[in-house]
């Protein structure tokens, strides 16, 4: 079988029932998705296929014989970081950050099908991801900058600029 | 374990049919959704696995009145039928999230058996409330017949296609918690055909969705010819109980939107 | 103080939203042993004939672990902070709780790992468990531990952890009504994303790398130490690299278990749970029963708080009496309460060994006392927010063990409540700041409970 990982082929030994994300993680060595409970109940493990985000513990390989697989690894390097990514980091999206890769693939695909900073939508598209970390607020803030087109400096350290309201969801 | 077990591709849905034979050893996988956590945690160990990603089954057509939905049809595409039967579009927005729906397949949600501790196969209730109708393959051949009778002998079928009229109104209405990943703990549905048949189903139950033929046939007490009709189980999500208490509100809910809508 | 107010980047920022971050099973070194354990499937019972034989001898099982074969088989988390050790690394003849590991399998892959697990025979006598604290105290209640069925070893081999202070007689005496209540939050389960791993390397020299996801890493080596029976200068442990804890991580056991497949087949090992184990056996936050009493002037003071605590420590004690000791020197929340009568007991059931989360220890008793201090208003007819402000810690009180408050926090906190939920507070509350008592502030029985707060 073959898979085209982050715009490189690559040949699959792994039996066509194995997961996706055993594919990728044990034998392709790509560790972006992350192994959250392989039941599809928290979407650590999101990829987009075909740009479409799919959870990758319940795809068989099998299924998707010669597909594009996008992991983060190839949304963009830390000198070249995508929109939603550099959103994510102005934005503190991020805390322990085992649930961060599903969260920007997921955040990728909603603003390629044209999702915007409205924030009901925003749940309602990554309402298959769960962050123990967070609560959220921050990563909606993050996906809804990138969809409006905000720009970021990510080199800034002004005081204040930017911090959510603490009084809650705006 | 899954090393073991042979692999089917069908690239048609005839290669599907043929490859299916007589079901005997084969487990249907649609989207995988269900049934590829049973192989990750080694519960299910097939002789042989059908993935039906490519047979071509996820087709949505339309002739006039008459829909029909391919069994390897995306549960998100059912959103596409919102003007439609609003109750199916509704029943699948409750499923789960995006990814799950738009990877889960409508012949896998109602073919699937009850789950571990909470019931599956929440469209099981529009369909049996629009008398879908099954086409099927497997021993004996293929077959067409009414989905509620379908739905009782699925075991060792491959589900092919769903066929309906267009009603005139439908509903649903839900017992659900405010959170993602929920399991439906019971949901009714509702249809006026458009000859002005009244019909009911409800799912969570125990074992598969079914008819409220009683609460369909009673203008009185719908609600209380509804528990009737139906047997209640105790599981992870609700007890018997608390089932018993919802649905009568449930189909009296439902009823009353079939009213309201022209 | 450049940093206070200032937008600092994560050290971890790039690193989260590139996938770079690597966590303990991003580790990848070849020749890696999966790793799968039989755990108990009962709440109580005996085990004997013990039987690994055909696990070992199977192909791609590369080494199988037991209770014989760890060097030390007890040895507490919190030994040094005088809590004795009580608990097994894995199962030696009993076992107190469903979940509880028995024997460990390291194999080539994930499959052969769980094909040897289920040919590990054991045979099991059931026992009577106990599921409920407040049966701990019964005569013909099961005894589960050999301590007894609570915790013995608080100082002076006291039985309970034990606050005193005032006089509680004299209070319920001087009161005008006692308040009482029964609290008993729930078990949580912290749930962090990713679930419990740990990877070991062995060296020819014996010396041991563990990639760990534990949120103590120095405990976390002298407990892999001792149980093996090591100098620390044969470990090196690397760690910090969590996916969430919350508190569920600072009792690990899965990398002194990989330690021991480590040496025994000379190969890397890593253990990661599944989300199941994680839900099942990994252990949460305690549940808790709180008997609350106090005694209470018809205008709004608490004069005297009688308490009785019983936590659910599970089967075995790890840091319960920590969290017990941390709960009683909270017992009275945000409020000054002169006279108290405390005992706060660590309870040992059938359940799985409970630990840390967040606030370890006094959510509970938070919970407790706020909604008792609502129910003492709703009692006596009274404002929640008058009788919260009365009540609050100022400058110059003192807590349940005599620390002095320099600059507790109540009152501004129930003002800014009062102000989010557009409640106008009477003018002399209203006006009220956490300075020291005085006047109508300060009655006889807060008298002396203060403290000098410079002194401190």
């Amino acid at each position: 079988m073959n898979l085209t990982v982050n715009g490189v082929s690559r040949a699959v030994q792994s039996a066509p029932l194995t997961s996706l994300l055993d594919v990728l993680r044990e034998e392709l060595g790509v560790t972006s998705p992350k192994a959250g409970c392989e039941q599809g109940g928290c979407g650590a493990c999101t990829v987009l296929v075909g740009g479409e985000p799919q959870r990758a513990c319940l795809t068989p390989v099998g299924a998707i014989d010669g597909a594009e697989v996008t992991t983060v690894e190839g949304l963009g390097p830390p000198e070249e970081l995508s929109p939603v990514q550099q959103a994510f980091t102005h934005h503190y999206a991020a805390q322990c950050g085992f649930c961060t890769a599903g969260m920007l693939l997921a955040a990728e695909a909603y603003i390629e099908r044209g999702g915007t900073d409205d924030r009901e939508a925003i749940q309602e598209a990554l309402s298959g991801h769960v962050c123990r970390c967070t609560g959220y607020v921050k990563i909606i803030d993050a996906v809804a900058a990138a969809a409006r087109g905000d720009s970021f400096d990510l080199t800034t350290t002004a005081p204040g600029a930017g911090m959510t309201n603490l009084g809650g969801v705006s | 374990m899954t090393q073991a077990t042979e692999v089917l591709l069908p690239a048609s849905p005839d290669e599907a049919v043929a490859q299916f034979g007589d079901g005997a050893g084969v487990t249907v996988v649609g989207g995988g959704t269900i049934v590829v956590p049973e192989l990750t945690y080694g519960r299910l160990e097939p002789a042989k696995a059908m993935l039906l990603t490519n047979a071509g089954l996820d087709t949505l057509a339309r002739e006039g009145d008459t829909i029909t939905l391919g069994a390897g049809l995306p549960v998100q595409r059912l959103t596409e039928l919102a003007e439609d039967v609003q109750a199916l579009a509704e029943c699948a927005l409750n499923v789960a999230d995006y990814e799950i729906r738009c990877q889960g397949t409508v012949g896998g949600n109602v073919c699937a058996k009850p789950g571990q501790d909470a019931p599956r196969g929440d469209l099981q209730g529009p369909f049996l409330a629009l008398d879908a109708t099954a086409r099927s393959a497997g021993a004996d051949g293929e077959q067409t017949e009414p989905f509620e009778e379908f739905l009782a002998h699925r075991e060792g079928r491959l589900l092919l296609d769903l066929r309906f009229e267009r009603p005139a109104a439908s509903a649903f209405s839900a017992l659900t918690y405010p959170h993602t990943h929920t399991y439906t703990a019971i949901a009714v549905s509702g249809v006026r055909s458009a000859s002005g048949e009244k019909r009911l189903a409800v799912t969570g139950s125990a074992g598969h969705g079914v008819r409220l033929r009683g609460a369909e046939g009673d203008a009185d007490d719908p609600g209380a010819a509804a528990l009737r009709d139906v047997e209640l189980a105790d599981d992870a999500l609700a007890s018997a109980w608390y089932r018993e208490r919802a649905l009568p509100v449930l189909v009296r809910r439902t009823l009353s939107m079939l009213e309201e809508s022209t | 103080m450049k940093a206070v107010g200032a937008r600092l980047p994560r050290y971890d920022g790039i690193e989260h939203v590139t996938g770079r971050t690597t966590y303990v099973d991003d580790v990848r070194v070849p020749g890696t042993l999966w790793t799968k354990a039989l755990r108990s499937p009962l709440h109580s019972a005996t085990f004997s004939g013990l039987d690994t034989s055909k696990a070992e001898a199977m192909p791609g099982v590369r080494a199988v672990i037991s209770a014989a074969d760890v060097p030390l088989l007890e040895y507490g988390h919190l030994s040094a902070l005088g809590i004795p050790a009580d608990e097994p690394l894995l199962a030696k003849d009993e076992v107190r709780y469903k979940g509880q590991p028995i024997a460990l399998v390291a194999a080539e892959d994930e499959e052969t790992a769980m094909a040897a697990v289920e040919a590990i025979g054991v045979d099991f006598e059931e026992r009577e468990p106990l599921l409920d604290i407040r049966r701990a105290w019964d005569e013909d209640a099961p005894k589960i531990h050999q301590w007894g069925n609570w915790y013995p070893h608080f100082e002076g081999e006291m039985d309970c952890r034990q606050i005193r202070k005032g006089s509680i007689d004299e209070a319920f005496e001087q009161a005008d009504t006692i308040v009482q209540g029964v609290y008993r939050p729930a078990a949580i389960e912290h749930v962090p994303l990713e679930t419990q791993v740990a990877l070991v390397v062995p060296e020819a020299n014996g010396r041991l790398t563990i990639y760990s996801c534990t949120q103590a890493l120095y405990f976390s080596m002298g407990v892999v130490a001792a149980h093996l029976q090591l100098p620390l200068n044969k470990l090196k442990v690397v760690g910090g690299t969590v996916g969430g804890g919350f508190g569920g991580k600072v009792d690990t056991a899965t990398e002194t278990m990989c330690s021991l497949l480590a040496q025994k087949s000379g190969r890397p090992v890593k253990w990661r749970w599944t989300r199941e184990e994680e839900f099942l056996c990994s252990s949460t936050r305690a549940p808790w029963h709180m008997e609350v009493a106090d005694a209470v002037t018809s205008d709004g003071w608490i004069l005297g708080r009688k308490m009785l605590t019983l936590h659910d420590s599970g089967a075995y004690a790890r840091f319960s009496p920590y969290g017990l000791t941390k709960h009683s020197f909270h017992h009275t929340g945000a409020y000054t309460i002169p006279n108290l009568h405390f005992d706060g007991y660590v309870v040992f059931t059938n359940r799985v060994p409970t630990t840390a989360m967040r606030g370890f220890g006094v959510t509970s008793v938070s919970f407790a006392t706020e909604t008792h201090l609502s129910r003492i208003a709703d009692v006596l007819g009274l404002d929640p927010y008058e009788v919260r402000l009365k009540n609050a810690n100022r400058i110059g009180d003192t807590s349940p063990n005599r620390i002095v408050y320099t600059d507790p926090s109540t009152v501004p906190v129930v003002k800014a409540l009062a102000d989010g939920m557009d409640v106008t507070l009477a003018p002399e509350y209203a006006a009220m700041g956490p300075g020291q008592r005085e006047g109508d502030l300060l009655p006889e029985h807060l008298v002396s409970q203060l403290a000098d707060p410079e002194a401190h």
